[in-house]
C-alpha cells in the first residue's frame, strides 16, 4: 500500500513574460517569426521519486525556491507533472493558504458548505461535520456573521478547522501554523498529532525545524529541485542544517 | 472526455454551492432581493408595450410585445451568461492556484445561476402571454427540451471562451462587440420571415434565411421558443416545433457543448500556471 507515489517526476515552468497575451501580439508574432522567441524555462523539480506509506508523517524541507511548494501542488493535482507520474490514494486535503476559497460576503456557515464542496464533499457529509468544525474553530457565536467581519485569526482558524475535519486520507500542511496565537497553534499541533495517530498521512512543509522534528518521523530534503536526502527526520534535518551553515560561511558568488 | 464528465458530476455539490453563492451575492444589499429577477422582465415588458402599441402602433406582427419578449429573455440569458463566464477562470486565479477541483465547474456554475434568473423571468412571460390572450397549449410540454438545447449551447460557448480568455485576455473585449453583432443577426426583434430567401452578394447567390439557421444555433433555439410560446406572426396559435428541426437544434447544441468541453479539457492543466 502506498498513499503517495512520485515516479521520476519533473516539473518545468515556462516563464511567460515573452508569450503573446493578446491577439495583437499574436498577429505581430506572425510577421516576426523566429525573433525574440527565447523562452525562459525553469525546472522546479527534476527527476524526483519517492513513496509515502499510509499513516506516515513526512516533512519536506529545503531552502526557498527548492521546489517544496511545487511538490505540494503536484500532490494536490493543482499542477500536473511535465514528466513522470504522481499517484495519490484517497482524498487529499491541502492547507495551502487557509481559507483560499472563502468569500468575504458570505456567512461562516455558507463558507463552510462552499469549502466542503470545494474539497469534494456532499451536503450531508458537511452537515455531519458542521458542529465539529465550528467548535474546533471556536466560532460558535459568529458562524452566521459574514466572513468580512472576521479577524484574520478567526478566518485562519475556520480554514484550518475545515481542512482537518473533512477527514482526509492525506493532509498537506504548508507553513500555515505561523498564524493564530500560541494557544491555537498548540491546539493545531495537537490536532495534527491526533489526526496522524488515527492513520492519516501527513505531509508537512515548513522552515520551523523544531516543529518538523516534533511532528514528523521522516523528512525529504530538496535542493534546487532535486531530491537531496530522504530518511529519518532527525538525520535529514541535521544534514540540512549543516549544509545551510556551509552556505552561510562560503563566499557569495 | 467521459472521465471529465464523471468528475464534474462528482462535484455537483460544488456546482450547487457556487450557483447559490452567485445568486446570494447578486442581490446582496438590495432591498427587493431576488424579486429583481421578476421586476427586470416586467419593466422590459412595460417598455415594449408602450413603445410598440402606443408609439409605433402599426406593426404587421400581432402582439408584438410578446413576440419580442419570448425572444429577448432567452437571448438575455445567453448573452449575460456568456459575458460573465468568460472571466470565470481568469478572475479566480486565487482559487485555482490553491485548491484542486474540476475547473469546468466555474464557467458552468455561472451559466446555471443565469439559468435560474431566466426561469424566474419566465414566470413573468407566462403571465404576459395570458394577459395578451394567447392560448397556452400542450406545445408547452416541449419547452424543457428547448431549454436543455439552449443550456447545452450556452455551456459549450462558455467553456470555450473562458478557456480562451486565460491565454488571450482580449477575448472578453472582443466578445462584447461580437455579441452585439450576434444579437442583430439573430431574429429577436424581427421575424425570420422578413429576411429574403436569398441575396446577391459580390455576384454570389447566398441563401440568407437558411444561412441564419445553419450558422447560428441561437436562431433555431429562439425560433423554437417562439413557436411554443407565441405561435407564428400570421396569427396562428402556439404549436410544437417541427420534430426534425428540434432534433437538429438539440444535436447541434450537444455537439457545441462537447466541443467546448474538449477544448477546455485540452488546456485545463495549464490554467493554474497561466492565471
Amino acid at each position: 500500500m502506498v498513499a503517495m507515489r512520485f515516479q521520476n517526476v519533473s516539473k518545468r515552468f515556462v516563464m511567460s513574460h515573452d508569450r503573446a497575451h493578446s491577439f495583437q501580439e499574436l498577429m505581430l508574432r506572425l510577421f516576426h517569426r523566429g525573433e525574440g522567441s527565447s523562452k525562459e524555462t525553469l525546472w522546479a523539480l527534476r527527476d524526483v521519486s519517492f513513496e509515502i506509506r499510509p499513516g506516515e508523517a513526512v516533512a519536506i524541507i529545503g531552502r526557498n525556491g527548492s521546489g517544496k511548494s511545487t511538490c505540494l501542488k503536484l500532490m494536490t493535482r493543482i499542477l500536473t507533472p511535465t514528466e513522470g507520474r504522481v499517484e495519490a490514494q484517497g482524498r487529499v486535503a491541502g492547507l495551502l493558504e487557509l481559507g483560499a476559497g472563502f468569500h468575504p460576503e458570505l456567512t461562516g456557515r455558507d463558507n463552510i458548505y462552499l469549502n466542503g464542496a470545494l474539497m469534494g464533499l456532499g451536503r450531508r457529509e458537511i452537515a455531519r461535520r458542521f458542529d465539529e468544525i465550528v467548535a474546533f474553530a471556536e466560532l460558535e457565536r459568529f458562524v452566521d456573521a459574514q466572513i468580512k467581519f472576521y479577524s484574520s485569526g478567526m478566518t485562519m482558524r475556520l480554514g484550518f478547522s475545515i481542512a482537518v475535519c473533512v477527514s482526509p486520507d492525506i493532509l498537506l500542511i504548508d507553513e500555515v501554523l505561523a498564524v493564530g496565537d500560541q494557544s491555537f497553534q498548540e491546539k493545531c499541533l495537537r490536532r495534527i498529532d491526533e489526526v496522524q495517530k488515527s492513520g492519516v498521512t501527513i505531509v508537512f512543509v515548513s522552515h520551523a525545524l523544531e516543529t518538523v522534528r516534533a511532528l514528523c518521523d521522516r523528512a525529504i530534503w530538496f535542493d534546487r529541485g532535486e531530491l537531496q536526502e530522504d530518511g529519518p527526520c532527525d538525520a535529514v534535518v541535521d544534514s540540512y542544517m549543516a549544509s545551510v551553515h556551509v552556505h552561510e560561511q562560503a563566499p557569495v558568488g | 472526455m467521459q472521465s471529465r464528465i464523471t468528475e464534474i458530476i462528482a462535484y455537483r455539490e460544488l456546482l450547487g454551492n457556487l450557483v447559490a453563492r452567485d445568486l446570494k451575492l447578486r442581490y446582496k444589499n438590495s432591498v427587493l432581493g431576488f424579486l429583481w429577477s421578476l421586476v427586470n422582465p416586467l419593466l422590459l415588458m412595460v417598455v415594449f408595450t408602450i413603445v410598440f402599441t402606443i408609439m409605433i402602433p402599426d406593426l404587421r406582427v400581432p402582439n408584438f410585445p410578446v413576440f419580442v419578449l419570448c425572444a429577448v429573455l432567452p437571448w438575455n440569458f445567453f448573452s449575460t451568461a456568456i459575458l460573465s463566464s468568460i472571466h470565470a477562470i481568469s478572475s479566480n486565479g486565487h482559487l485555482i492556484k490553491k485548491v484542486y477541483f474540476p475547473l469546468e465547474v466555474l464557467p458552468l456554475s455561472t451559466v446555471l445561476s443565469n439559468l435560474v434568473n431566466f426561469l424566474l423571468a419566465f414566470v413573468v412571460l407566462l403571465g404576459m402571454i395570458v394577459l395578451f390572450r394567447i392560448p397556452l397549449t400542450g406545445a408547452l410540454l416541449w419547452l424543457p427540451l428547448v431549454i436543455v438545447a439552449h443550456l447545452l449551447f450556452t455551456g459549450g460557448v462558455a467553456l470555450f471562451l473562458s478557456a480562451m480568455n486565460v491565454f488571450y485576455r482580449d477575448t472578453g473585449v472582443i466578445m462584447e462587440v461580437l455579441i452585439q453583432a450576434w444579437f442583430f443577426l439573430t431574429p429577436v426583434f424581427y421575424p425570420l420571415e422578413i429576411l429574403p430567401h436569398s441575396a446577391l452578394v459580390w455576384g454570389m447567390e447566398l441563401p440568407v434565411r437558411r444561412l441564419v439557421y445553419v450558422l447560428n444555433p441561437m436562431a433555431s433555439i429562439i425560433a423554437s421558443y417562439r413557436a411554443i410560446l407565441y405561435g407564428s406572426t400570421l396569427g396562428s396559435p402556439p404549436h410544437a416545433p417541427a420534430l426534425d428541426f428540434l432534433a437538429r437544434t438539440l444535436i447541434t447544441a450537444a455537439l457545441c457543448f462537447l466541443f467546448g468541453l474538449w477544448v477546455f479539457g485540452r488546456y485545463r492543466e495549464r490554467f493554474a500556471e497561466e492565471v
